[in-house]
């Protein structure tokens, strides 16, 4: 009997010791690989260097959203496990949140989008488009429209209101972008300028109207450059420079096909044979795969309407799609092999200085075939693809998780440090409308 | 002008199955004994174990237990610093018996409902492999009504229709925005039928070393009519209809045991038990759906899985005449290939532990308790398919209690 009772109190306790260790579960735990380090390089003063896609300019246009989740400001908030300090950037306030204004995508009927700007709750100054004044320490210093050889110009400071906001009265049109980055005690960098000098021709459809979109000399940026590698590493800093991706790479170029035009001239007139283009060279011909189209023509309202003659554009070689919609196949021959230059002094001014290389360039290359990341497909598609915002230029928030990743880890592999990757599942692409 | 195909968002299929979904959880004593026991006529649990070994039990039962079970998974994306559990949630394996035969006669009756496949895990909604996976609940319930005969003294056979309930709910986010920044979700939600079948030869030699030879079916297991659900912004709900349905096949695999008894002395007896599980039949994963979009493709992807096996050793000591204690120690090899490593079944080879103990309050009223514990060697994986690259790390903790009336 009394055996029996403890039988019962020992099974009893048992299954109550089973049952505590069961509530406490021992959580399983995953052995880290190293521990936290900056290797190599000191990230306690992180500054970025560079144009539209280091302010965090999405969606043609500037805001808050966007300046947010910059990949500057995505890989700063990441350094700060191996050492890195604050991270300032120039954010509009949340009452202005929309800053310049952006496209919001407000419909999408069988497949065709229909963008809207946003114009609430801007930053604007005054009805010049001038924004309001940004005062204060500034670590991302990445100005929408910058280039490369403009950073070198003063009066640019008044001309671009990104870079204008952030001078004070008397600096606007007398310090240069490259004055400006001066003087800010960084002990760590990223570089990633110089796209706009080959993409400012490019997205003006190969025709120069003025500084902005002029291309810029291969040994003037080779000369440029390397000035300013030679700045950002005065006191031995070490950093990061990025390659300039491809413009064939990007889907501002890569929407609206001359296949999907010629389809959707079919759809109206069978008869139709040809899309008729005006070339750089002046001479009017049948478009081919090999020319490239500007993203903003779609929504131009130009295609297919008769001029006085009763000629429909694009439809005949007596009414072509004018120069500046395309970007026509030696043109794409004549910015490719800019680029590649490009590339190539930054990749040898980069190894010159034992700097690290974001070789954003390939990167993006492979993204337009596609990859897969954390179970998202990404690939340079207009609003599908996931990584290019609904200007077709510039990046998604997801897009700029991916391309943080990758300036993390060319950095990783060249100072041996472990700044932790950015979880891109955490990042949105296009907005869908209700 | 342009349409935009969004068969991208869709062309990551889901993932099922993996030796996580074994549930090698069907009787308290054998669990104790880290699941060896198809060489014992233990109890009413061989309807499970061995159906040649229900014919030489003594007396008839009828039992009912269930184990609850903690899945305990964790992920660490490579080259992060976070990392991320599941949530904790508690599947419910059970199983329940009865066998009757009239006494002194050659022949048993069994009826065996149990639950050797499933799967509950739910990493959330917002964790980094969400648009691989969120959440998976899978259960499938086996009906076996089961003959079993003593050929001789000494040689039983027997067998057992397999009729299997499946139900399984599979969830992930889709990476497309609705205008507040939130991801589409899909679920998929069916249950499904499979046909199979149980057969076991018990043999206890003049030594009374016993053997076993159990083989147990297939079952396919089709989900005809299950319910595609897509939250997605409403713009994008013409490539995601409502009411969608799809078809799916799930193959659980067979399993070949050989199991041996050893009788180390009056009140100890050894188990061991190797299994071979083919889950090689698990070659590929398709999602049929009765309205495609250029959205929602049918998805089909190979999975490859190769054979998997399992080594148990366990102990069942009787200390008294109303106690039994029983340990056992066991290795499992997964299927799961590298490069097909997924979130709801982060498999890779285990340990299992296990302790358990019994007590007969009467001659007819027993309670058996067990405690069941897996390591899941941690194991760093890019899955092909989704890129979800990581490191994963499971424990599983599964204590369980039933109740057996004999007569």
């Amino acid at each position: 009997m009394v055996g029996e009772i403890y039988m019962k109190r020992y099974i009893i306790n048992s299954l109550a010791i089973a049952a505590m260790f069961f509530a406490a579960a021992c959580k399983p735990e995953i052995e880290s690989t190293a521990a936290t380090t900056a290797g190599q390089a000191n990230f306690s003063k992180y500054i970025s260097i560079g144009n539209s896609l280091t302010a965090g300019f999405a969606d043609g246009g500037l805001y808050l959203e966007g300046q947010k989740v910059a990949y500057p400001n995505l890989i700063a908030a990441k350094m700060a496990t191996v050492g890195g300090g604050s991270f300032t950037s120039p954010f509009f306030t949340d009452a202005q949140a929309n800053g310049s204004g952006y496209l919001s995508l407000t419909a999408l009927v069988n497949g065709t989008p229909t963008l809207t700007p946003v114009t609430t709750n801007l930053a604007l100054r005054d009805a010049t488009g001038k924004l309001t004044k940004f005062s204060g320490e500034v670590q991302n210093l990445g100005v929408p429209g910058m280039r490369l050889d403009l950073a070198f110009a003063a009066p640019f400071g008044a001309a671009n209101p990104y870079l204008e906001r952030l001078l004070t009265d008397a600096q606007v049109g007398t310090v240069s972008y490259f004055q400006f980055i001066q003087g800010r005690n960084h002990t760590f960098f990223s570089l990633w300028l110089g796209n706009n000098d080959a993409l400012g021709y490019a997205t003006n459809g190969g025709v120069t109207t003025d500084a902005t979109n002029v291309l810029t000399d291969k040994s003037t940026f080779a000369l440029l450059y390397s000035n300013l590698i030679n700045l950002l590493t005065t006191n031995g800093q070490k950093g990061v420079v990025a390659t300039i991706p491809d413009v064939t790479s990007i889907p501002y170029f890569n929407t609206v096909t001359v296949a999907a035009l010629l389809n959707a001239a079919k759809a109206i007139n069978p008869a139709a044979g040809a899309v008729y283009i005006q070339t750089g060279a002046g001479t009017v011909r049948a478009a081919t795969a090999e020319d490239l189209i500007r993203l903003p023509f779609q929504s131009s309202g130009l295609f297919g309407v008769p001029n006085a003659a009763g000629l429909p554009y694009g439809l005949h070689p007596l009414n072509p799609i004018a120069n500046n919609w395309v970007l026509d196949k030696d043109e794409v021959a004549r910015v490719k092999d800019y680029v590649l230059s490009y590339n190539s002094t930054i990749k040898s001014l980069a190894e010159s200085k034992s700097l690290a290389i974001a070789d954003t360039y390939s990167y993006l290359n492979q993204v337009k075939t596609g990859i897969v990341i954390q179970g998202v497909s990404i690939n340079s598609s207009f609003i599908t693809g996931g990584a290019f915002s609904l200007d077709g230029v510039h990046l998604t928030p997801r897009g700029n998780a991916v391309i943080a990743n990758v300036f993390i880890d060319a950095i990783n592999n060249k100072y041996g440090s472990n700044i932790p990757v950015v979880d891109v599942s955490q990042y949105r692409g296009v907005k869908f409308p209700n | 002008m342009k349409k935009f195909l969004l068969s991208v968002l869709l062309s990551v299929p889901f993932w099922v199955l993996g030796q996580g979904f074994q549930v090698n959880l069907q009787g308290q004593k054998q669990i104790g004994m880290a699941g060896a026991g198809s060489a014992l006529a233990l109890d009413e649990a061989s309807i499970f174990f061995n159906p040649g070994a229900v014919s030489f039990l003594e007396k008839n039962s009828i039992s009912a237990g269930v184990n609850p079970l903690l899945f305990k998974s964790v992920f660490q994306q490579n080259g992060s610093n976070i990392s991320e559990n599941v949530k904790n949630k508690i599947a419910p394996p059970f199983e329940a018996y009865a066998v009757w035969g009239p006494k002194s006669n050659k022949w048993k009756l069994g009826l065996g409902v149990y639950t050797p496949f499933g799967g509950l895990v739910d990493w959330g909604n917002d964790w980094s492999g969400k648009y691989a996976l969120t959440s998976l609940n899978l259960k499938a319930i086996y009906i076996q009504p089961t003959l079993s005969v003593k050929i001789t003294d000494r040689i039983g056979i027997g067998a057992g229709f397999v009729y299997n309930h499946g139900e399984v709910n599979l969830q992930r986010a889709l990476p497309v925005n609705f205008p507040d920044g939130r991801s589409g979700h899909a679920t998929l939600e069916g249950t499904g039928k499979g046909f199979g079948w149980n057969a076991g030869i018990y043999i206890n030699t003049l030594s009374n070393i016993t053997f076993a030879v159990v083989h147990r079916s297939k079952v396919i297991t089709k989900l005809d009519d299950g319910d595609a659900m897509f939250d997605v912004p409403a713009s994008l709900e013409p490539s995601f209809p409502d009411g969608n349905k799809f078809t799916a096949e799930l193959p659980l695999p067979s399993t070949t045991t050989l199991g041996v008894g050893i009788p180390l002395s009056k009140s100890t007896t050894l188990a061991f038990d190797a299994s071979w599980v083919q889950w090689r039949v698990y070659e590929e994963l398709a999602f049929d759906y009765a309205v495609n979009t250029p959205a929602l493709a049918d998805t089909k992807s190979a999975r490859n899985y190769r054979d998997g096996s399992s080594f148990k050793l366990g102990v069942n000591h009787k200390a008294s005449e109303k106690l039994a204690l029983r340990a056992g120690v066991g290795y499992a090899l997964t299927p799961v290939q590298d490069g097909f490593v997924t979130p709801e079944a982060p498999d890779a080879n285990r340990y299992i532990l296990s302790a358990g103990a019994g007590y007969s309050f009467t001659s007819k009223f027993e309670v058996n308790a067990s405690f069941f514990f897996e390591d899941v060697q941690s194991r760093k994986q890019k899955n092909i398919e989704t890129g979800l690259d990581g490191t994963f790390k499971t424990l599983v903790y599964a204590p369980g209690i039933s109740l057996t009336y004999k007569w």
